[in-house]
């Protein structure tokens, strides 16, 4: 038997709870408070230590008495690096808002999207999904929206390029062009301290994708596989046969022939349009060494069906990535290649609302009509479908087919050259190249049903490219003084151009002898000078200063150039004397940053020229017998400048009881200043009612606090969870005029959102339902509000808004043996949505449209309203507002890993379970919508997944 | 790489001043998006996008369209069942500053200025004779544009020149002395009567609008130009252009001519002063005729009789309208099988009756170009002869000094056209001001002059004169008299500080 104590090296503080077990055996024990131990041994047992955040000792026994074992603190927790644009640094001198989440930490289940990798994991940031549809595209907000006409999309720079934040034509959505499994980590810079070096793009928050690279050592095999199903989770609560056979033969309006137009069917087009969507993913990769050059290679291979029949996404994609190291690694490069294949099939999305509107008394097939077999209403007076009738949705489905195939390529080479006569100094030269290129093409059965009497169906084609040129040049300086003071400075040169050529075909134009043929260009430049200190006294202090000087081709040359500084203090308390001997604090660190960010994201390309745009042939105009191309001067402005955005952020870094409780701290308040706002100008003094012009001012202000904790760790069993919270509170505060915003689905032109001072923006401006004793909403009675007898626009108000108050995410992860457990569950507190399916489709009226040759499908709401008539100020009402809080229980996943079952291998087996759970109290499908107007949502299926990681 | 940052736009329709008015024959692609801007709604044609107003949904900013809604839609002509944002309020007379078709009316109007100006100053840099038609044209269209806004909106920005200093209001008066101004120059500068292409416009036009300022003088000034009015009526009803009197299709009358697919060409086109061209394949808007046709269309009628693929059941009459035809006067084309004459409810379309007056066949019963029934080919006459006839009669009953047998034949002249015969004529003891608002009615409706002729009577806003639903109310009501002009949009008031808003808004 052996006795002994455990203690810290630095500090000699005994440590308690540390493993101790004999190598190769069951046995062992773990210490006591005081860090004593007692165990049976022999000699010559190898003795293991261990405890998290310190460097497993392995001491063997040869009869010591006592058996004393210092541990030394791990610090490879603390060297973890942060990438943070154009360089790295450590953990532990950040000075900004940053949150790394690494592969390990990497949300599982069918990921086809990088920003689906960290959906609540980050405070502050949230991912939403714009539809179930496969590869559909994520709406990113760091910290809520702080724009009006620009777009509030963070940059994504991957491998050091800063993406094109436009979309792309046919693809579902930019990201999906890379691979998630070969993604090794994701920074999200959120304040702009941390973000000014990315000047005028970063005004949204930035980040950084870092793809992995090869590695020393044999080569490494992973092979990732699953297979999926998606299903529906629920559908459109709209009336089912029987409801609407009662309804319309009930109805005032109902007459001999409304009634002959009903038929004995009982269709449920839901059910019709949705379906089941199978899925698979498979990756392989191989990394390690060859010929000397670490290397890593991926291939992998996507193919998702969407639950809306014939919706289908493919990808394939292919990766290398070389990093050799020349001259006794002074020069270090760095070669990355990455190309996409995307095959979409789009599934007609228009059947959705149509599936929410045709009548359920309807058959599917008809033969005796001429529309391939589907059924269809038809116009006696034409033959044809009615005008305003809606189309089959199963043949809009299925006389649709739209595909697009879209080809990208991002590759850079990036050199870093430690100077041979001058160590301190690094050299880094990056060139890039992201191009895309992508066909499509929509063909619209002859066989569907249309007004039309000349139709002989149609297609229409596009062709997009575009190309994204980067290159950096920077020069870093790195000095280390008397061991306390260190100092790293950045300086460089960043050019990026950005060029569209964009061509589309319409055959229909063709045949009406119309132009039919468009192209449509445009590029643009951005130029910048970029400069970073970051100064560290004795690992306590640290500065970081930054400055970004940024031109764009889209500013007048007066406005062009903007200036981005930032700021950034941090002080690393733990190191303090007073805190250093602390048994329980392993890290504390206070920071204060404050940056400017200026932003043209989104703005359109030569505003400040004055243009005249040629009408199309379909808009020209007739003097005498001859047709004239008209020139419309376009508006202009040659005001425009940067928006700036401004952010003071405070931080609290912390980690507590060997780590095994850590998180973070941050309060923040963003001002934009100069917003662009699509703005009414006088129309007296420009060619149109509205430009893109600086006015205004919006503030975000909100804290975040996250927290990871280790409840259990032993070596069988671990235990962890983590939460995060962001509260964020976002208002105009500055804005001369109100914007309308927000076009729903019910009349034409009706909006119901507005940006008005005092408000968050997107808040929705409606009129005050009033409701009778049994809190039956009673139609057509509203708040006068202004108390002048009339219900008009006046009596509008702001009534709530689509972002969420409070956002959180709590997860949590269990390893026992070989089994891991991991739960993924998000909640959104404060945000609501206007139910446009309910609101635009729920009138009586609706049921029997003027002309009397077909009938319309109502939402079940009307059994709740008894809402008679679509009047705009119906489909205004508050009542449609709903609360659309949530809960959701995202993923669940449960894994087993086999060590041994093949030599040298490990494998994991895996099934996980998407979007289990939500609960809500909204009304429609999801309460969770992007922008938080409700209309003809593509449902996100529950997807069951079983998968397979294999390395070796 | 600095030099990089001066980037020219690189797309082809994208063109640069000297392009377009390098010459005359360029610029007349400038001109023709002066006469487009009342007809069309952007470069995109269909409204399928590059809008000229961004406030309003495309299809709904066409001018005539506004037109119709400012114009008839709130009066005894027209109501409309749809829910579209702020068009209930129309009938109802309950809109506001921020109402969009006023706004729209309002932006489309000013715009229209911006882009007169525009062209005049850049034209007046061309050597060629035929520029300086252009330019007068340019004048033409720009006093037309002010003669809408002293209409609808009484006083706002006298702007003659691009620039971006914010602008005050001049008063109605100046308005109407720049008006009046202009047109006195531009009548000598344009062409004689039908010198002008078909679609442009000549001296008569000139004439002709000098004769509507001047009727309408003492409502927006507080001094009567009745005399002037009849002399410049004269001027028109004595120069070139004739009343058509050609019944193509063989009807019986020679009305229903001035509404088909070609009234360009069945003789209509003689008694157009000013129009707007509409082209089925061509010149292409869901405003415009296509509007005109497809929204009056619901119920149990027939789309292809009026040559379009489908009815959109919107807009129909009070029986007001009905009411004032007498049994043979074929002008009154209403639609009735199904149909009550009496409005319970206005988003209905069975209640009132339909119209039938504007169709998208020519004289020969064929469809119009557009043979998927989408877009018509019907064109909107803005002024034609009738409508002067109407005012010489009105200025002088009005005490304008012109001669009342003459006002008696003209009038004369449109009723026998009416009735196909001489059945319906009058004499010069049933001429009264009463009759001219009601031969107004008969020969003008739906083509955009009700509300400035009830304002004129004094019958807009108040009890005198009340139609179904009018201020909202069943049998009809009163409404304060601000609401005889309409309000200048919220959001041009907020970016303009010099600006006041109208009373009562």
């Amino acid at each position: 038997t052996v006795t002994g104590m455990v203690s810290e090296t630095d500090t000699n503080i005994p440590i308690a709870g540390v493993n101790i077990i004999v190598k190769g055996t069951t046995t062992g024990t773990v210490t006591d408070f005081d860090g004593n131990f007692s165990l049976s041994v022999s000699q010559g047992n190898v003795l293991q230590f261990s405890y998290l955040g310190f460097v497993t000792q392995e001491i063997t026994y040869s009869g010591q008495a006592p058996l004393n074992v210092q541990l030394v603190e791990d610090t490879s927790v603390l060297d973890e690096v942060v990438v943070i644009g154009y360089g790295a640094v450590k953990k532990e001198d950040v000075t900004g808002a940053a949150d790394l989440v690494t592969d390990k930490d990497f949300n599982q289940g069918p990921v086809v999207s990088a920003p689906q990798l960290i959906q609540g994991k980050v405070a502050g940031v949230s991912v939403t999904s714009s539809s179930g549809a496969p590869g559909d595209g994520q709406e990113i907000r760091i910290r809520g929206n702080s724009s009006l006409s620009l777009n509030n999309n963070p940059l994504v720079v991957i491998d050091g390029i800063p993406l094109d934040q436009g979309g792309i034509g046919g693809s579902r959505n930019p990201l999906n062009m890379v691979n998630p499994n070969d993604i090794e980590s994701m920074t999200v810079l959120k304040d702009a301290s941390a973000t000014s070096i990315y000047g005028s793009r970063a005004a949204n928050g930035v980040i950084i994708v870092t793809t992995k690279k090869g590695k020393d050592g044999d080569f490494k095999f992973n092979l990732s596989s699953l297979t999926s199903v998606g299903s529906p989770i629920d559908k459109v609560d709209v009336l089912n046969a029987d409801e609407f056979r009662n309804i319309v033969m009930n109805h005032p309006q109902a007459n001999a022939t409304t009634l002959s137009l009903l038929q004995d069917y009982d269709t449920d087009w839901q059910d019709e349009i949705y379906g089941s969507a199978f899925g698979q993913d498979h990756s392989f990769s191989a990394t390690g060494k060859a010929f000397g050059v670490p290397m890593r290679a991926s291939i992998s291979y996507t193919d998702f069906e969407g639950i809306l029949k014939r919706d289908n996404f493919k990808r394939t994609t292919g990766a290398l990535s070389l990093t050799p190291k020349l001259f006794d690694d002074h020069l270090k490069i760095e070669l990355n290649a990455r190309g996409t294949y995307t095959e979409n099939a789009f599934g007609n999305r228009d059947a959705i609302s149509s599936a929410n509107s045709y009548a359920p008394t309807q058959p599917i097939y008809d033969s005796s009509l001429p529309y391939g077999g589907y059924s269809s209403w038809i116009d006696p007076a034409t033959g044809l479908e009615p005008s305003l009738a809606n189309t089959n949705p199963v043949a809009l489905l299925n006389l649709k087919d739209d595909v697009a195939e879209v080809r990208r390529f991002i590759g850079n080479a990036k050199f870093d050259y430690n100077l041979h006569f001058f160590p301190d100094l690094t050299a880094t030269v990056n060139a890039a190249l992201d191009k895309s290129n992508s066909h499509g093409r929509v063909i619209t059965s002859e066989l569907m049903p249309t007004t039309d009497p000349t139709w002989n169906g149609a297609r229409t084609s596009f062709r997009n490219e575009s190309t994204n040129n980067l290159f950096d040049a920077y020069l870093t300086y790195n000095k280390t003084l008397n061991e306390a003071h260190k100092l790293t400075v950045v300086g460089g040169y960043s050019y990026q151009s950005f060029e569209y050529d964009n061509y589309s075909y319409d055959s229909e134009l063709e045949e009406r002898g119309n132009t039919y043929e468009f192209i449509d260009k445009s590029k643009n430049v951005l130029l910048s000078y970029f400069g970073r200190l970051n100064y560290g006294y004795d690992n306590r202090y640290l500065l970081t200063a930054t400055l970004r000087a940024d031109a764009s081709s889209k500013l007048n040359p007066d406005n062009r150039w903007g200036y981005f500084p930032s700021v950034a203090l941090a002080w690393n308390m733990h190191n303090e004397n007073f805190l250093e001997d602390s048994s329980v604090l392993n890290e504390l660190k206070l920071r204060v940053g404050y940056g400017e960010v200026g932003n043209v994201n989104g703005l359109g390309d030569y505003q400040f020229l004055t243009r005249y745009l040629g009408s199309q042939s379909n808009a020209n105009y007739q003097f005498g017998n001859s047709f004239y191309q008209t020139y419309r001067p376009d508006p202009i402005n040659p005001d425009l400048r940067w928006e700036i955005g401004n952010t003071l952020n405070v931080g609290l870094d912390y980690s507590l009881l060997n780590r095994r409780i850590s998180g973070s701290f941050n309060a923040y308040i963003k001002q934009t200043k100069d917003l662009i706002a699509f703005a009414s100008v006088d129309p007296f003094t420009n060619f149109g009612s509205r430009i893109d012009k600086n006015i205004g001012d919006m503030e975000n202000k909100g804290v975040e606090f996250a927290i990871n904790v280790i409840p259990v760790r032993t070596d069988d069993f671990e235990w962890s969870v983590s939460y995060n919270i962001a509260l964020n509170d976002n208002q105009i505060t500055d804005l001369p005029f109100d914007q309308v915003t927000g076009g729903i689905s019910g009349g034409v032109g009706n909006n119901i959102q507005l940006h008005t001072e005092g408000e968050a923006p997107y808040s929705f401006y409606v009129f005050q339902q009033i409701y009778d004793n049994n809190g039956k909403p009673i139609e057509g009675a509203f708040v006068d509000r202004n108390g002048d007898n009339v219900i008009n626009d006046a009596d509008k108000y702001v009534h709530k808004n689509p972002y969420a108050d409070v956002i959180m995410g709590l997860n949590t992860n269990l390893t026992y043996k070989n089994w891991d457990l991991a739960i993924i569950t998000r909640a959104n507190i404060g945000n609501y949505a206007y139910n446009n399916v309910a609101s635009g489709n729920s009138y009586l009226n609706g049921v029997i449209p003027t002309t009397n040759n077909f009938l319309w499908n109502i939402h079940s709401d009307y059994l709740y309203t008894g809402f008679k008539n679509q009047t705009d100020n119906n489909f205004l009402s508050s009542h449609f507002i709903e609360d659309a809080s949530f809960f959701k229980l995202d993923n669940i996943t449960l894994g087993y890993t086999l060590n041994d079952a093949v030599k040298d291998a490990s494998i994991r087996l895996y099934g996980s379970v998407q979007n289990l759970l939500t609960i809500t109290d909204y009304n429609g499908l999801d309460p969770e919508i992007n922008g938080g107007i409700d209309n003809s949502f593509y449902p996100r299926p529950r997807t069951i997944v079983l998968g397979l990681n294999v390395g070796f | 790489c600095h030099g990089d940052l001066d980037q020219f736009p690189i797309d082809p329709d994208s063109f640069t001043e000297q392009d377009v008015f390098a010459n005359a024959t360029e610029a007349k692609g400038a001109l023709a998006k002066l006469y487009a801007s009342l007809a069309l709604t952007g470069q995109d044609g269909g409204d399928g996008g590059n809008a000229d107003i961004t406030d309003i949904e495309q299809g709904f900013s066409q001018y005539t369209r506004m037109l119709f809604n400012l114009n008839e839609l709130t009066t005894d002509h027209g109501v409309v069942g749809w829910g579209d944002s702020g068009l209930p309020d129309l009938h109802g007379m309950y809109w506001t500053g921020s109402n969009s078709f006023t706004g729209a009316m309002y932006l489309r109007l000013a715009q229209q200025v911006s882009f007169c100006n525009s062209f005049i100053t850049n034209a007046e840099g061309l050597s060629d004779a035929e520029a300086q038609t252009f330019i007068a044209e340019a004048r033409f269209l720009r006093a037309f544009a002010y003669y809408n806004l002293i209409d609808f909106y009484g006083s706002v920005p006298l702007v003659t020149k691009i620039t971006t200093d914010l602008p005050s209001q001049a008063s109605r008066t100046e308005l109407f002395n720049f008006v009046e101004t202009e047109l006195l120059e531009v009548k000598d500068l344009l062409p004689d009567a039908k010198g002008n292409e078909y679609g442009r416009v000549d001296k008569v036009a000139a004439w002709a609008l000098l004769s509507k300022l001047y009727l309408n003088a003492d409502v927006w000034t507080g001094t009567d130009r009745y005399s002037d009015c009849v002399a410049y009526s004269n001027d028109v009803i004595n120069s070139s252009y004739a009343i058509n009197t050609v019944d193509a299709n063989g009807n019986g009358t020679a009305y229903d001519e001035l509404f088909l697919a070609d009234n360009n060409s069945n003789g209509a086109q003689n008694e157009f002063i000013f129009l707007v061209n509409f082209d089925g394949k061509q010149s292409t808007t869901y405003g415009g005729s296509t509007f005109l046709i497809h929204a009056a269309i619901g119920g149990t009628m027939d789309p292809t009789e009026f040559g379009v693929n489908g009815g959109w059941g919107g807009n129909r009459v009070t029986k007001n309208l009905v009411n004032k035809f007498e049994t043979g006067d074929q002008r009154g084309m209403f639609y009735t099988d199904g149909q009550n004459l009496e409005i319970e409810s206005i988003p209905q379309f069975s209640e009132g009756y339909a119209c039938t007056k504007f169709k998208n066949i020519d004289s020969n019963g064929e469809q119009g170009n557009d043979k998927t029934g989408e877009f018509t080919d019907v064109d909107l006459a803005l002024i034609r002869l009738p409508e002067i006839f109407l005012n010489y009669a009105e200025a002088s009953l009005r005490g304008g000094g012109g001669d009342m047998n003459t006002a008696v034949t003209l009038i004369n002249q449109l009723r026998e056209r009416a009735y196909g015969d001489a059945s319906g004529n009058i004499s010069a003891a049933d001429l009264d001001l009463q009759f001219v608002l009601d031969e107004r009615s008969r020969e003008l409706y739906w083509e955009g002059q009700r509300r400035t002729d009830l304002v004129r009577y004094n019958f807009f806003t108040t009890a005198n004169y009340l139609w179904p639903f009018k201020a909202n109310q069943k049998n009809g009501t009163s409404t304060d008299p601000f609401r005889n002009i309409f309000p200048i949009p919220n959001n041009t008031i907020s970016t303009n500080p010099n600006l006041i808003q109208n009373p009562g808004y």
